[in-house]
């Protein structure tokens, strides 16, 4: 086939549509790079990788199952946790209840990073942005009611992964449930951690060798368990676009293959047990594509390790639709966009499905949320009909010529990473976090110029925003609860039994050793997560990552149009110089275990372009250590960006330790997941300016002068 | 507004760091009544300054200078000593803004309650800050830091005026592929006091000791600045706090060798003395510029010259004939 017979009157009827303009004009340039064109034709078919495959046939572009949907719907899996075991619990039996297939579980921050609910650096985290589990006993409440031989259990843990997946081993043998009944997926995927999610706890060298002896241990204990969840999913959400998601997280894919083949295992023994997790944004079709592009590419970068089983080089995924793309503003649009997404994915081919809820920009699921979120899937499944044709869009020339624009653009950064070593070596040179943290840069600038649209932030917008649902808030007492527990267990169990599991489990660490089998003993010994995570930090040591910033983006997406805004900003910090003998100067910092740090890069990254000088903290600051930064680096104003509902307990205690340091004249404001409904609080403690979601940079900008103007130029 | 000064000097004195940290920004300010105000902090502290020891750092971006601090000044502290780090940042941006991140490589140093760090923006101007840079460091030993250390980024002339204010010049290298002089003057290698090959550790062991080889070689060539001290090359590894030892080491001997023989006093008169003529001659220099005479004739002057209808030594002589007309 080549160009259409009559390609050149379409041409000439759409210049005649456009005023005499070839259609060339109407041709968009994706954040990807790719060239979009306005029509697809037969000849976009031609020469691609792969077309007019088959399902369950490699290179599984049209899916890894023949049947797919047709034969069985996708799993609809809610991640979903917060507050106590107990009722965590609850809402999980609820959902289950109400439709819900598996079960999917969001653990605390403290957890994530292997603290004990009981340590003081974790004191605004307990229960907040997920379920607080300090042993065993909380990991059995957690699955009270719930057989683990028949549910499918699939845990969001990557740092604290041994005492985690060693407590839901235990928690199962005591619910009567052998190792190999066990069925589900632990996400495990630390690379990504130190690139872009944030809860790492030991360098790189250690958190592989964990890795390796998970897969180890459940290739041969736990047959049915997915023993890493390579995800991509976090790097989206952290401003990378579809290119970049699928080249980085396959390039991890490969990783862990090699890890795995290093330390002697065969690549058929583990490889059909990894699976992915992609995250789907707005870019309808683009995602659906990047579904298919990914499969194709993984069965390529798998045949260089010869597999003889055609599941070692079959892609399975989860997906999960986009929490950055929904709003604070008119919430219930959500609900649109998250159906969209769904129906991104569900095209794309996906094996499980979260759908987030309307309220995910102001804080977790209520019970109210959680359904319409659940219901969007039913919906799609039982009365939208989509299931009934395996892979609808295949044969589509634009969906098809999508596929294999983002194979190429991916296989070229591929080829990126691997020059450098692999995604390992990549990781440490800081390359990829400069990419996702430029990209989402960029992203921001458009948004603040509106040439991204996003209805309810910078176009349509209510007048008056109100909220008239429930909001989730997860009360400070949990922690209490929590520190109660912990001292129960400690007093009734056996010192020495859990002594002597501890040192084992150290030596293990030391001398080599399976580190999941090393902690089974110290879990059923009733040693606490911290307990046994410090008993291999002692060995491993923790990792602090390196922050590099990077600059320039922001202002260079300004079109010159745009220009003015900022260029207005400028002067003002230029006058600020001359006024007052230096530029107007701003801490930015992240308090507790809050590992978001897309807003606080995007901040400093532009407020920098703007023409403030901007310190930037380490991540997991306590607040005294953020007032000594403050107070040392004599800064005019210190902004505390806050996402994982810390805020009411961090913030003032910040202002208070700037007072203990005789800084009180330290201006303190707020950004980030902060419902509106606790910003008096913040008011009245102290903080002077509050900026949640969606505020455009120029507008906090702004206030942020103001501020300091008010104070210093008289 | 007059600036009252004493409760700064009485709380500089006092070990106090927010008035330390307010001190240093009077220095820094670009305001002529702050500069004054800071003059006089610093000429009533100068009894309390002088017993530090003052290290220089230079290499270049990604060389690990500021991992290097982390795990070095965090050795110090557990040893007993009080550190300040002064990081110059050369991050600014085309707005005159920068982005000042050097405290996320030292996360622990940071936090250490023996330890003050305190970065400042270059605004673009290396030389502007290097200037403050001394007098800030006066301030933080009277306000009881024994070892000062400077962060400068080797690129532009930074490294040369804070190897002139410092009693131990240390550039920090990595081993590069085969081009190891290159990136760094020559003249910064004349006034290093060590060489240091950092990230000796993984499979990069063996380069670094290659490279350890390379610049003896290198700086034999080179005529050392003191008969009693011969420049060594060392490595280390910042990330694995390997080899810091050592050079704290060689550092105390350096020490102890020129004290014993007077050169550090010597040296440390003679930076006293530089420092003063460098401070005239900046003077001079802000003086003229601000005359109302020069700042009209400059534009006009630099036009013709770029017009060619001026030759720029004729334009130079024009300028400066300002000064004999200031004279009378
Ligand atoms: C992106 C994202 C992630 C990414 C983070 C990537 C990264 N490196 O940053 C990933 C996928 C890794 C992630 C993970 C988790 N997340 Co999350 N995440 C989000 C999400 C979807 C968007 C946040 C974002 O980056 N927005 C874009 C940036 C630019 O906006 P921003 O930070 O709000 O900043 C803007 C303003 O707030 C303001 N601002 C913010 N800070 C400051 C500071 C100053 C000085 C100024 C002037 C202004 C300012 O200006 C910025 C520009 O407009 C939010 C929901 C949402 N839509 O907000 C959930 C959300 C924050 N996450 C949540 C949770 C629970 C988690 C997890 C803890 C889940 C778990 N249990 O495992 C994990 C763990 C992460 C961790 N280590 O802390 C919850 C928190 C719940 C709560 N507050 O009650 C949220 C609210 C979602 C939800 N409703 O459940 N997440
Ligand atoms: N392997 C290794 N990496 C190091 C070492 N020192 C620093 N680095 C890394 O080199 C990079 C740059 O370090 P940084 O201290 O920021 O360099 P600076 O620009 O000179 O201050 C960071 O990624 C560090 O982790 C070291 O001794 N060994
Ligand atoms: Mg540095």
């Amino acid at each position: 086939m080549s160009v259409h017979p009559e390609k050149e009157k379409w041409e000439a009827a759409a210049s005649k549509l456009m005023k005499g303009k070839s259609p060339d004009v109407l041709n968009w340039k994706t954040p990807e790079g790719i060239t979009v064109k306005p029509l697809y034709t037969a000849e976009d078919l031609e020469g691609l990788d792969a077309t007019n495959t088959l399902p369950g046939f490699a290179p599984y572009v049209r899916g890894p199952m023949a049947t797919m949907y047709a034969g069985r719907p996708w799993t609809i899996r809610q991640y979903a946790g917060f507050s106590t075991a107990k009722e965590s619990n609850e809402f999980y039996r609820k959902n289950l209840a109400a439709g819900q297939k598996g079960l999917s579980v969001a653990f605390d921050l403290a957890t994530h990073r292997g603290y004990d609910s009981d340590h003081p650096r974790v004191a605004g985290d307990i229960g907040k942005a997920g379920v607080a589990i300090d042993s065993v006993e909380d990991m059995k409440i957690l699955f009270d009611g719930i057989p683990l031989d028949e549910m499918s259990v699939s845990m969001t843990m990557n740092g604290a992964v041994i005492p985690i997946l060693a407590g839901y081993i235990v928690a199962a043998e005591e619910q009567g449930v052998k190792h190999e009944q066990l069925q589900g997926t632990i996400q495990n995927d630390i690379l990504k951690e130190y690139l872009t999610r944030n809860t790492y706890i030991y360098p790189p060298e250690p958190s592989m060798r964990i890795i390796s002896d998970i897969m180890s241990f459940c290739s041969k204990e736990m047959p049915k368990y997915n023993t890493i969840s390579i995800s991509g999913y976090h790097m989206m959400e952290a401003g990378a676009n579809s290119v970049l998601q699928t080249a980085f997280t396959l390039a991890d894919g490969v990783e862990y293959v090699r890890a795995a083949l290093k330390s002697g295992m065969d690549v058929d023994t583990f490889a059909p047990r990894l699976s992915f997790f992609f995250g789907i944004g707005m870019n309808f079709f683009m995602d659906i594509a990047m579904l298919r592009a990914a499969r194709l590419l993984w069965h390529r970068l798998m045949s260089q390790f010869n597999p003889k089983n055609p599941k070692s080089s079959m892609l399975r995924t989860h997906c999960q639709t986009s929490g950055w793309s929904l709003t604070e503003q008119d919430p219930y649009n959500n609900v649109i966009r998250t159906t969209l997404e769904a129906m991104s994915a569900v095209l794309g081919g996906t094996q499980s499905l979260h759908t987030n809820s309307f309220d995910e920009a102001i804080g977790l699921p209520t019970d109210f949320s959680a359904r319409i979120a659940r219901n969007t899937q039913i919906i799609i499944q039982e009365e939208s009909q989509v299931c009934k044709v395996v892979d609808p869009l295949g044969g589509s020339y634009y969906i098809e010529s999508l596929t294999q624009a983002i194979v190429d653009e991916a296989q070229k950064i591929i080829d990126e990473v691997e020059e450098l070593g692999g995604m390992a070596k990549a990781i440490e040179s800081g390359m990829p976090k400069m990419r996702v943290e430029e990209s989402a840069a960029r992203k921001q600038a458009r948004i603040d110029q509106g040439l991204d649209v996003i209805v309810g932030v910078n176009k349509y917008k209510l007048a008056n925003e109100k909220i008239d649902f429930e909001v989730r808030e997860v009360p400070a007492t949990v922690r209490d609860e929590q520190v109660a527990r912990l001292k129960e267990i400690k007093a009734s169990r056996n010192p020495i039994a859990v002594e002597k599991a501890l040192t084992d489990l150290t030596n293990a660490a030391k001398n080599g050793g399976n580190l999941l089998e090393a902690a089974l003993p110290a879990v059923r010994a009733r040693a606490t997560l911290g307990e046994i995570s410090d008993a291999m930090e002692s060995v491993f040591g923790r990792f602090t990552a390196t922050t590099r910033c990077i600059s320039g983006a922001y202002a260079s997406e300004y079109s010159d149009k745009n220009k003015e805004v900022i260029d207005a900003i400028r002067k003002r910090c230029d006058n600020f110089l001359e006024k007052t003998g230096r530029r107007p100067r701003m801490l930015v910092t992240k308090m507790g275990q809050d590992g978001h740090d897309r807003g606080i890069k995007v901040i400093a990254s532009s407020y920098a372009d703007l023409g403030f000088d901007v310190d930037i903290s380490p991540m997991f600051q306590t607040p005294a250590e953020a007032a000594k930064m403050a107070v040392e680096n004599d800064v005019h104003i210190v902004g505390a960006s806050s996402l994982a509902a810390g805020h009411k307990t961090l913030v003032p205690a910040l202002i208070e330790e700037l007072k203990k340091l005789g800084a009180d004249d330290i201006i303190v404001v707020a950004g980030g997941v902060i419902p509106p409904g606790d910003y008096d609080y913040l008011y009245d403690k102290g903080v002077k300016a509050v900026f949640g979601p969606g505020t455009p940079i120029p507008e906090s900008a702004d206030k942020t002068l103001q501020l300091i103007e008010k104070k210093y130029i008289q | 507004m007059q600036i009252d000064i004493e409760p700064y000097i009485e709380g500089v004195q006092a070990g106090n760091r927010l008035l330390l940290a307010r001190t240093i920004t009077l220095i820094e300010s670009t305001l002529p009544a702050h500069q004054q105000a800071a003059r006089s902090i610093v000429d009533r502290l100068l009894p309390k300054t002088g017993n530090s020891v003052r290290l220089g750092i230079t290499g270049v971006p990604g060389a690990g200078k500021s991992t290097f601090i982390e795990s070095f000044g965090t050795m110090l502290t557990s040893m007993g000593h009080k550190v300040a780090v002064l990081a110059i940042d050369p991050s600014s941006t085309r707005s005159g803004g920068s982005i000042l991140g050097d405290k996320t490589r030292m996360e622990k140093l940071s936090v250490d309650p023996n330890a003050f760090i305190r970065p400042s923006p270059s605004s673009g101007n290396l030389g502007g800050v290097a200037r403050k840079t001394r007098e800030v460091m006066l301030a933080c030993e009277a306000a009881g830091f024994d070892v000062i250390i400077i962060e400068t980024v080797g690129v532009g002339q930074s490294e040369t005026t804070v190897a002139s204010m410092v009693d131990f010049f240390m550039v920090l290298m990595i081993a590069g592929a085969g081009d190891e002089l290159q990136g760094i003057k020559k003249g910064v290698l004349e006034v290093a006091d060590t060489i240091v090959i950092n990230k000796a550790d993984g499979d990069n062991v063996l380069r670094a000791e290659s490279a350890q080889k390379e610049y003896q070689a290198a700086l034999h060539l080179l005529m050392p600045q003191s008969p009693h001290w011969n420049p060594p090359v060392l490595t280390c590894s910042s990330l694995k706090s390997t080899g810091l030892d050592n050079i704290w080491q060689t550092i105390l001997d350096h020490r102890n060798k020129l004290t014993a023989c007077g050169e550090l006093a010597e040296k440390r008169r003679s930076q006293t003395l530089d420092w003063m003529s460098f401070l005239v001659n900046e003077g001079l220099r802000d003086w003229f510029y601000s005359l109302d005479q020069v700042k009209n004739t400059l534009p006009l002057l630099r036009k013709r010259v770029e017009a060619e209808q001026i030759s720029p030594t004729a334009a130079a002589a024009e300028l400066l004939s300002i000064l004999e007309q200031e004279k009378n």
